[in-house]
C-alpha cells in the first residue's frame, strides 16, 4: 500500500495547499487529508453517489410503502398469473414490450411478477448492510490481531501470524461453498425458515470476515514493528503507561491513515463479493440480494434487457464510486502524492 | 422410468402442444389435429411390426461428420447397460451403442414409434397364458470391440447379470426381471451370491427361453431395455467396477472416451452391419456428448447456429425465453413432442388420511404460478393434467375427478372443502432447494397459494445434494412430496403397480416410486388380477383402476403432464422425438454437409 506511518507522524506541514491567511501549524494529517479531498471533485461526486444509495437502501421500505410496490414474491398483492403473459412469462403492462408503467417505474420480474425497483431497493440495502458490516468486523478484527501480534512479538506474535497464514492458504469460495449446504441441513426442519434466513444472512457476513481480515493484520502488525521502536513509545514504556494504553492511545492514532485507506477499499470489494456468492447460489435465501437478481435476469437479457441492466448498473454505480472515493482517500492520506 | 436425472423434479421441464386433454380451457394453441396428435403420445401399444428387417436407408442422407450433443444435467448416472433407467441413458445406449432383444423404430408418417426386433429375430414368441417367451438371436451380430459374434450366451449372461439388485441398485431389472422371471425373486445376483445358478433363462443354440414366475406379457417392451441385451461373459471384461467405465458396442457406434461428467465420445463400430439392424443406422461419423454445459450456453449456441453449433442438437429443454426467440427465429429447428411423464404431488396418505384435505390441496395449488416461476411452457413442457397415467397410453380416456379444469386453481373452493373437514389452517409441509433459484420461486408461489386456499403452509429447506434423500426418507418431517414418473412402456402396468402399489413404507423404510405412501389391500389385488388378464383387455382395466382409485381414494393430485422443447442445428437431420421417452430420435440423426 505505500503508506508509511512514520512519514505521516513526521512529516512537515505541507505549505502549498494551506489556504492563505491561515495558520499552518496545529493541524492534524487526518485534517490534512480531509481539505485534500474537499478539493478532490472526483471524490465528492462519488460520496455523493455513495451517500445517494445508501440513503436508498436505508429508506427502501419507506421508499416501497410510498410506491406502494414489493419486493418478494410472497408479499405481493396481487396474482402472478393475473399480470403475466401465461405463455412467455413477460409482463403484460410495462417494459419490455409495452411503454412505461408508472405503477411500476422499473417494469415487473418475468416469472414471478415482483415488482423490479422494490426488488432492486432492498437487494442494495442487503448487499450494503453485508459489506458494512462485513467492512467492519473484518477491520477490527484485523487491527486488534496486528496490534497485540506487532508489539507483543515473540510467542504470541508467532501464534497470530501462524493462524494468519493458515487462514490466507485456505481457498475463500471453497469455503463459503462448504459452509452453505451445512448450514441449510442444520435449519432442514419445518418452521425454522424464519431462522434460517438470517443465520444464513450472519453466516455470509461471517464467512466475509474469517476470510478477509487477514491483509489488514498483517499491514498493522509491519506498521507496529517500527512504530515500537520508536522514542515516543518506549518514553511511555519507561514511564510504565499500561501496554493497553500504549496500543490505543500511542501506536492506532498513527494507524488511522492505513486503517481508512483499507476499509474504504474493502467496502466494494465485499460488495462485490456478496453479488457474487448470492450469483452462485450460496449466499441467502427469502431476502432480496443483487447478485440474485442479476442471475435471475440473465436468461432475459435479449427479450428483457432492463431486467438486467437495473441490478447491473446500480452494483456498477456503487462499486465504482466506492474505489473511486477509496483511491482518492488513499491519495489524500498519502504524503507522497502531496504536489 | 426416472427422469434425466434424479434432480429434475421440480424444476425439469418438457414440451408439447396440447391442449384438450380432460376438457381444459385450451389457450391459444391447441387445434383439432395437435389434440389428436396428442393423445398419442407414447403410444407404441398398437404399433408392432415383428417382421422389420434392416438395412434401413434414408433417402437423401448423406454420411460423415460428427454430432455434438450439448446437455446440463444429462449423462450424469452410470452407463453399465445392466443399470441405466435414466431416459437419456437409455436413450443413447440403446439408441447408439448397445443392443438388446427388442428396439422401438421411428415412423415418420405417424410420428410414433414402432415396436421391432432388434437382437431376437421377432418380438418373441409365448406359451398361451404369457409364462414362458422364446426369443431367437440372430446371427451375425460382433463385438465392436473385438469383432467376435455375440452368441445367445452372451444376452442370456446380460439378462441375468441386471439382476443383481445390490450391485446395480438403481437399475430397473429388480422391478420387472426379478419380479415376473421364475425364480428372480430369491436370486440374489451374480456379483452378490456368486455360487447361485439362476435357472429362469435358458439358451439353447441360438434360441432363449424365459420362464416366468407369473404371466408377462410385456415382455418384448422389457425387451427394449439395454439391460437386456448381451454383456461379454468374460469376469474381466463385465467386472461392474470397470465395465461402466467402458461397456462394449453392438449398434452402430461405440465408445471411444467417456470421462464421467464431462464428455463422452463415440466413434463408428466397424464390425456393426446395417443388414442386421431393423432400425439404426450409422451415417454420421460419430458423437460428441458434452456434459454439464449452461442452459443459457447452449440455447446461445442453438440461436446462433453458426460453426459447430450446425451440428450441434441438445435434449435439454430450451428455456421459455430462448424458447420464443428460437420459435420466431428458426421454428423448424426445434424439436417438439411429447414424453410420457406426469409430475404430481403426492401427499402422505399415511399423514394426510382424509380425503377432503387432499382434494383441497389440489384445488388450492397454485399451477400457473409454479407453471410462471419454472420457466416451463404451458401446452409445450407443462400440460393440463387429469388422470395419473399420461396421454398415450392405450385405452386411456380421460378422467376428471374434480372437476378442476386445465391449470386453474380456486382457494374459495378449498377453503370450502376444509372447513367441511373441520381442518382450516392445515400445515402441510413440503420441501424445496434453497440453492436452486428455480425452487425457491416454486416455493414462494406455492406458499402463497396454499396460504390463500386456507392452508398454513410450512416450507422446508434442503439443497439440492440432500433433495434426494430427504425426500425418500420415510420418516421425514413433511407431509407432501413433489414427484414425476414417466412410463417404462406404453402400459398402465409401468404407472399404477410403482406407483400406487403398497410399499408399505414404516416398515420397508422405501416408498419405492410410491411417494404418496398409498397402500390398499383391494387396490393392490386388482392390480394383480389384471396383469393375469388377456393382453387385449388390460389396457381398459388399468384405466378404469386408475379412475378408480382416484375417484375413491384422491392419494395425490397430478400437476402437469410433460413434452419436449429441444433444438437442433441447421445441418442436423432426422432429429425428432422418440415419445416413448423424450429424447431425439438417434437412429435416424444424419448431418447434412
Amino acid at each position: 500500500m505505500g503508506i508509511s506511518a512514520t512519514e505521516l507522524a513526521e512529516a512537515p506541514v505541507g505549505a502549498a495547499e494551506a489556504p492563505e491567511g491561515k495558520k499552518l501549524a496545529g493541524r492534524s494529517p487526518t485534517q490534512i487529508a480531509l481539505l485534500r479531498l474537499r478539493q478532490d471533485k472526483l471524490a465528492l461526486a462519488c460520496f455523493m453517489i455513495v451517500v445517494l444509495l445508501i440513503l436508498c437502501g436505508i429508506f427502501a421500505p419507506v421508499i416501497c410503502n410510498l410506491l406502494n410496490i414489493y419486493p418478494t414474491a410472497a408479499t405481493i398483492p396481487y396474482d402472478p398469473s393475473q399480470v403475466l403473459d401465461f405463455n412467455t412469462g413477460l409482463p403484460l403492462q410495462g417494459p419490455p414490450n409495452h411503454g412505461f408503467w408508472a405503477q411500476h417505474p422499473l417494469g415487473l420480474a418475468p416469472q414471478t411478477a415482483v415488482d423490479n425497483l422494490a426488488r432492486l431497493l432492498y437487494g442494495l440495502r442487503t448487499s450494503l448492510f453485508v459489506a458494512t458490516a462485513a467492512t467492519v468486523f473484518s477491520t477490527l478484527f484485523g487491527v486488534v490481531l496486528g496490534l497485540v501480534a506487532g508489539f507483543s512479538r515473540g510467542w504470541m506474535d508467532r501464534i497470530i501470524m501462524f493462524v494468519t497464514d493458515l487462514f490466507l492458504s485456505f481457498p475463500f469460495i471453497l469455503g463459503a461453498l462448504a459452509m452453505s449446504p451445512i448450514i441449510v441441513s442444520h435449519f432442514a426442519k419445518p418452521g425454522q425458515l424464519g431462522i434460517l434466513s438470517k443465520v444464513q444472512l450472519f453466516s455470509l457476513i461471517g464467512i466475509l470476515v474469517i476470510f478477509t481480515w487477514m491483509p489488514l493484520c498483517r499491514l498493522i502488525r509491519g506498521q507496529v514493528l517500527s512504530l515500537r521502536e520508536r522514542e515516543f513509545v518506549q518514553a511511555a514504556q519507561v514511564m510504565g503507561v499500561p501496554t493497553r494504553r500504549i496500543l490505543f492511545k500511542e501506536l492506532l492514532p498513527n494507524l488511522v491513515a492505513p486503517i481508512v485507506v483499507a476499509t474504504s477499499l474493502s467496502l466494494p470489494a465485499f460488495v462485490t463479493a456478496e453479488a457474487g456468492l448470492s450469483y452462485l447460489g450460496i449466499g441467502i435465501t427469502g431476502i432480496p440480494t443483487l447478485g440474485q437478481t442479476i442471475f435471475d435476469a440473465q436468461n432475459w437479457w435479449e427479450v428483457y434487457p432492463l431486467y438486467l441492466w437495473a441490478p447491473v448498473l446500480t452494483i456498477c454505480a456503487l462499486v465504482l464510486a466506492l474505489n473511486l472515493l477509496g483511491d482518492s482517500i488513499r491519495d489524500a492520506f498519502d504524503p507522497r502524492t502531496r504536489r | 422410468m426416472r427422469f434425466k436425472s434424479p434432480l429434475i423434479a421440480i424444476s425439469a421441464v418438457g414440451v408439447l402442444a396440447l391442449s384438450a386433454c380432460g376438457g381444459s380451457g385450451s389457450d391459444n394453441s391447441g387445434s383439432a389435429d395437435q389434440t389428436k396428435q396428442n393423445e398419442n403420445i407414447g403410444n407404441t401399444g398398437n404399433f408392432q411390426d415383428a417382421s422389420a428387417k434392416g438395412p434401413v436407408t434414408i433417402s437423401g442422407a448423406k454420411t460423415g461428420g460428427i454430432v455434438t450433443v450439448l446437455t446440463l444435467t444429462g449423462v450424469q448416472t452410470t452407463i453399465d447397460p445392466s443399470e441405466v433407467y435414466y431416459v437419456d441413458t437409455s436413450s443413447i445406449l440403446s439408441g447408439l451403442v448397445t443392443r438388446s432383444l427388442t428396439q422401438y423404430k421411428y415412423d415418420p408418417s405417424t410420428k410414433q414409434m414402432i415396436l421391432v426386433p432388434d437382437l431376437a429375430t421377432d418380438l418373441g414368441t409365448h406359451n398361451d397364458n404369457y409364462t414362458q417367451w422364446k426369443f431367437t438371436i440372430r446371427p451375425g451380430v460382433k463385438w465392436g470391440e473385438n469383432g467376435k459374434p455375440v452368441t445367445a450366451q452372451d444376452v442370456a449372461f446380460g439378462m441375468t447379470r441386471c439382476m443383481d439388485a445390490a450391485t446395480f441398485p438403481t437399475g430397473a431389472c429388480p422391478y420387472y426381471s426379478n419380479a415376473y422371471f421364475k425364480g428372480g425373486s430369491k436370486y440374489k445376483g451374480m456379483y452378490t451370491d456368486p455360487g447361485s445358478k439362476f435357472n429362469g433363462i435358458k439358451v439353447n443354440g441360438q434360441t432363449i427361453t424365459i420362464n416366468m414366475a407369473k404371466p408377462f406379457p410385456d415382455m418384448p417392451y422389457w425387451g427394449t431395455f439395454p439391460a437386456n441385451g448381451p454383456v461379454p461373459s468374460d469376469k474381466t471384461v463385465s467386472d461392474p467396477k470397470n465395465y461402466k467405465k467402458h461397456p462394449w458396442s453392438t449398434g452402430p457406434y461405440m465408445i471411444k472416451s467417456f470421462n464421467q461428467s464431462k464428455e463422452l465420445v463415440l466413434k463408428k463400430n466397424p464390425y456393426w452391419e446395417a443388414s442386421t439392424d431393423p432400425a439404426r443406422t450409422q451415417y454420421p461419423d460419430g458423437y460428441d456428448f458434452k456434459l454439464q454445459q449452461q442452459s443459457e450456453k447452449i440455447d446461445q449456441i442453438m440461436l446462433a447456429d453458426t460453426g459447430t453449433g450446425q451440428t450441434s442438437l441438445t435434449y435439454d429443454d430450451l428455456l421459455a425465453p430462448d424458447f420464443q426467440q428460437m420459435k420466431q427465429k428458426a421454428p423448424d429447428r426445434l424439436t417438439l413432442g411429447g414424453s410420457p411423464c406426469t409430475y404430481y404431488w403426492a401427499p402422505d396418505n399415511r399423514k394426510i388420511t382424509n380425503k377432503k384435505v387432499r382434494e383441497a390441496l389440489s384445488w388450492a395449488y397454485p399451477y400457473k404460478n409454479v407453471i410462471l416461476a419454472g420457466g416451463l411452457i404451458p401446452n409445450v413442457n407443462a400440460i393440463p393434467a387429469t388422470n395419473l397415467m399420461p396421454p398415450g397410453l392405450p385405452g386411456r380416456t380421460a378422467y376428471n375427478v374434480t372437476g378442476r379444469q386445465g391449470f386453474n386453481s380456486d382457494p374459495a373452493k378449498a377453503k370450502a372443502l376444509l372447513k367441511s373437514a373441520n381442518a382450516m389452517g392445515y400445515e402441510i409441509k413440503f420441501l424445496f432447494r434453497t440453492d436452486d433459484p428455480i425452487s425457491v420461486k416454486g416455493k414462494d408461489a406455492i406458499v402463497k397459494g396454499l396460504t390463500e386456499g386456507g392452508f398454513k403452509a410450512t416450507p422446508v429447506p434442503t439443497t439440492t445434494a440432500n433433495y434426494p434423500a430427504a425426500r425418500d426418507n420415510t420418516s421425514e418431517d413433511i407431509n407432501v412430496r413433489s414427484a414425476g414418473w414417466c412410463s417404462d412402456w406404453p402400459s398402465g402396468s409401468t404407472w399404477l403397480p410403482t406407483v400406487l402399489g403398497s410399499t408399505d413404507p414404516d416398515k420397508s423404510h422405501s416408498f419405492g416410486a410410491n411417494f404418496s405412501a398409498f397402500g390398499n389391500k383391494a387396490a393392490d389385488n386388482q392390480m394383480n388380477a389384471i396383469q393375469t388378464m388377456p393382453l387385449e383387455k388390460q389396457a381398459d382395466a388399468w384405466n378404469a383402476l386408475d379412475k378408480q382409485i382416484a375417484t375413491k381414494y384422491f392419494p395425490l393430485f397430478t400437476t402437469y403432464y410433460t413434452g419436449i422443447a429441444q433444438a437442433h442445428g441447421s445441418k442436423i437431420m432426422g432429429d425428432n422425438d422418440d415419445n416413448t421417452l423424450g429424447m431425439p430420435t438417434w437412429k435416424d440423426i444424419w448431418v447434412n454437409q
